[in-house]
């Protein structure tokens, strides 16, 4: 028997509580956790959960998609730092190397007094333990005017696939010297530089083949994300050509219209080109379905991940509330290995760990132009609290600005390959 | 003869028990299964398979040659705000589980 440290000691507890709640482990059969959700969190609590029990526990990944695109870097897709298919991934590594049995299908919903998933096709599967990954839906009736039929006029390409493509074709295809809106979600969303590294990659397309065009940017905040570090990186990059206008100036977004390509606002009634408009968001509906969500996302457990609402059910990633951390796949990959680690741990009796949270989001300006902001996370009863960061540097020198885009590039790798294979 | 047994034994003992205490020092309170667990917070970024582009491989590291570069960025001495912020929550008994995990895996 290992010494009680610190690191073990939640381990010890956890598994002299939980022997006794193992049924189907006394019956023989393989205790079953089920996944909903294939993306940063979902993909990652599988790979993880299958890995470390090495068989001994029954893991199913419900995905709706044979191939996830992911939306980190589908920004630097559109500004042509990388092409389509280096931003697809497949679900073989989860399957061939670590056993994760694969359903691609759409969860319809989850009973969870039975605990079972009802899939699309009318089976189901039952589970001991269920991790929630859906990400998120969009709130269209946010911006009035906006539906989902007005997704293919003004993409929101928030959900990536298809939609960035849409999206990319529109800026190279808008007339020489048009007017590009953009219109960033309000808060909390998926991301928070998102939309202004989209700023900084439309204007980067824009001065190669269109350079007299200009951006009009109708935020609903009146602050953003890296904010002196985007607005520096602009002027330095793309001068004159973008306008970023804040909620207090143009005094809120009254209607837009999709066949006259107009915004109405206090201020002014903008007309667009091209546009691109992202709305407020919520957690994927299966969250709601299965009871987990208090208003717009769902309430955790910050040491575990575990829903406030369930015990026996998860959530990870956007959909969660993991306040102070941001929406980003890297927090869902870092939430993934805690509750994959607290999910192993009662079920097998494995030791568990005290949680660590990690989130850092890089974000592209311009060629060879990166900056950061990063944090560590411990678990609070209350929240998941920031314990320190640190963040990017107005008038930084270009090797380091260059050294921190090659980071990205090796984080993208990284991640991805610690999702998927 | 006996006199000789006795001294021979002490001096194993002693070769053992530094060997013991050397390895106690360098790596105290490692544990592989710990440093395994704390490694998934590495691979975010440093690609498992060693393949990583601008950032690079840290799996097959001898334990020192680890801990020295850990503790340059836990310094500060060696500038880069990510690592500088990792090496920042990083113990003695992480580190050292860390070097044991990570010296033994491929
Ligand atoms: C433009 C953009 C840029 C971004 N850049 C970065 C970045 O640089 N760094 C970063 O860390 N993050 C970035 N993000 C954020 C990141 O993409 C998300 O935070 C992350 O993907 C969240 O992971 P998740 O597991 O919560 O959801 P997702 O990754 O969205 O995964 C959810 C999955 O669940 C599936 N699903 C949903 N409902 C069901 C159902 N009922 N049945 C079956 N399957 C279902 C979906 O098909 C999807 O594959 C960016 C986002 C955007 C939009
Ligand atoms: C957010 C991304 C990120 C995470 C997470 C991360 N690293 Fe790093 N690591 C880097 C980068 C970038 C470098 C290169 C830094 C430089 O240029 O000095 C690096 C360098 C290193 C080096 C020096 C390698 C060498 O040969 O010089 C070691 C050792 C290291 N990391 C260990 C770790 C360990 C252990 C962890 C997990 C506890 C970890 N890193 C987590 C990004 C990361």
């Amino acid at each position: 028997m290992a010494k009680i440290t610190r690191r073990t000691f939640v381990g010890v507890m956890a598994a002299s509580t939980t022997a006794l709640s193992m049924p189907s482990i006394a019956f023989g059969a393989l205790p079953r956790v089920v996944v909903i959700g294939g993306g940063a969190g979902g993909a990652t609590a599988a790979k993880y959960i299958a890995k470390d029990s090495k068989g001994a526990v029954d893991v199913t990944l419900v995905e709706a998609s044979k191939r996830y695109y992911t939306c980190f870097f589908s920004n630097l897709y559109l500004g042509d730092f990388r092409n389509y298919g280096s931003i697809g991934h497949n679900y073989y590594g989860l399957a061939v190397n670590h056993g994760v049995n694969m359903v691609h299908e759409w969860a319809s919903s989850v009973n969870s007094a039975e605990k079972k998933v009802y899939l699309g096709s009318g089976a189901t599967v039952s589970y001991d333990k269920l991790v929630i990954s859906p990400g998120i839906d969009l709130k269209f009736n946010s911006v009035n005017g906006y539906s989902p039929e007005a997704q293919s006029i003004m993409p929101h390409a928030w959900k990536s696939g298809t939609q960035v493509q849409l999206l990319k074709n529109q800026v190279k295809g808008m007339k020489k010297g048009g007017t590009f809106v953009m219109v960033p979600p309000p808060n909390p969303y998926r991301c928070p530089p998102g939309p202004y590294e989209r700023i900084s990659m439309i204007a980067h397309q824009f001065k190669k083949t269109n350079p007299t065009a200009k951006i009009v940017v109708l935020d609903p905040k009146n602050k953003f994300s890296k904010q002196g570090l985007f607005m520096e990186g602009w002027q330095k990059h793309y001068p004159g050509m973008i306008e970023w206008i804040s909620a207090d100036t143009h005094g809120g977004i009254k209607k837009i219209n999709t066949s006259t390509m107009e915004f109405e606002t206090d201020l002014d009634t903008f007309k667009a080109d091209a546009a691109s408009v992202i709305p407020a968001q919520q957690a994927g509906r299966i969250a709601m379905n299965a009871g987990v969500n208090k208003g717009d996302w769902c309430p955790i457990v910050p040491a575990s991940m575990q829903s406030q609402a369930d015990e026996n059910i998860y959530v990870l990633g956007d959909a969660s509330i993991a306040k102070s951390m941001p929406k980003s796949g890297f927090s869902a990959n870092s939430q993934a290995k805690v509750a994959a680690n607290h999910i192993r741990g009662s079920l097998t009796g494995s030791k568990v760990f005290a949680p660590r949270f990690a989130n850092t989001c890089w974000s592209l300006v311009a060629t060879n132009d990166g900056i950061k902001v990063g944090a560590n996370y411990d678990a609070k009863p209350d929240k998941i609290n920031k314990t320190s960061g640190f963040i990017s540097k107005t008038g930084e020198d270009s090797n380091l600005r260059k050294a921190t885009y090659e980071e990205s590039i090796g984080w993208y790798s990284g991640i991805t390959s610690d999702m998927f294979s | 003869m006996k006199s000789k047994f006795v001294f021979f034994s002490i001096i194993i003992l002693l070769l053992f028990s530094n060997k013991i205490l050397a390895d106690d020092k360098a790596l105290a309170g490692a544990d592989f299964e710990y440093g395994q667990h704390l490694s998934g917070e590495c691979v975010t970024c440093h690609n498992s398979t060693g393949l990583g582009q601008g950032i690079p491989k840290i799996t097959g590291m001898k334990t020192a040659v680890f801990i020295k570069k850990i503790l340059a960025y836990k310094t500060k001495e060696k500038d880069n705000a990510v690592m500088q912020m990792v090496a920042d929550r990083l113990g003695e008994e992480e580190i050292n589980s860390l070097a044991l995990y990570l010296s033994k895996t491929k």
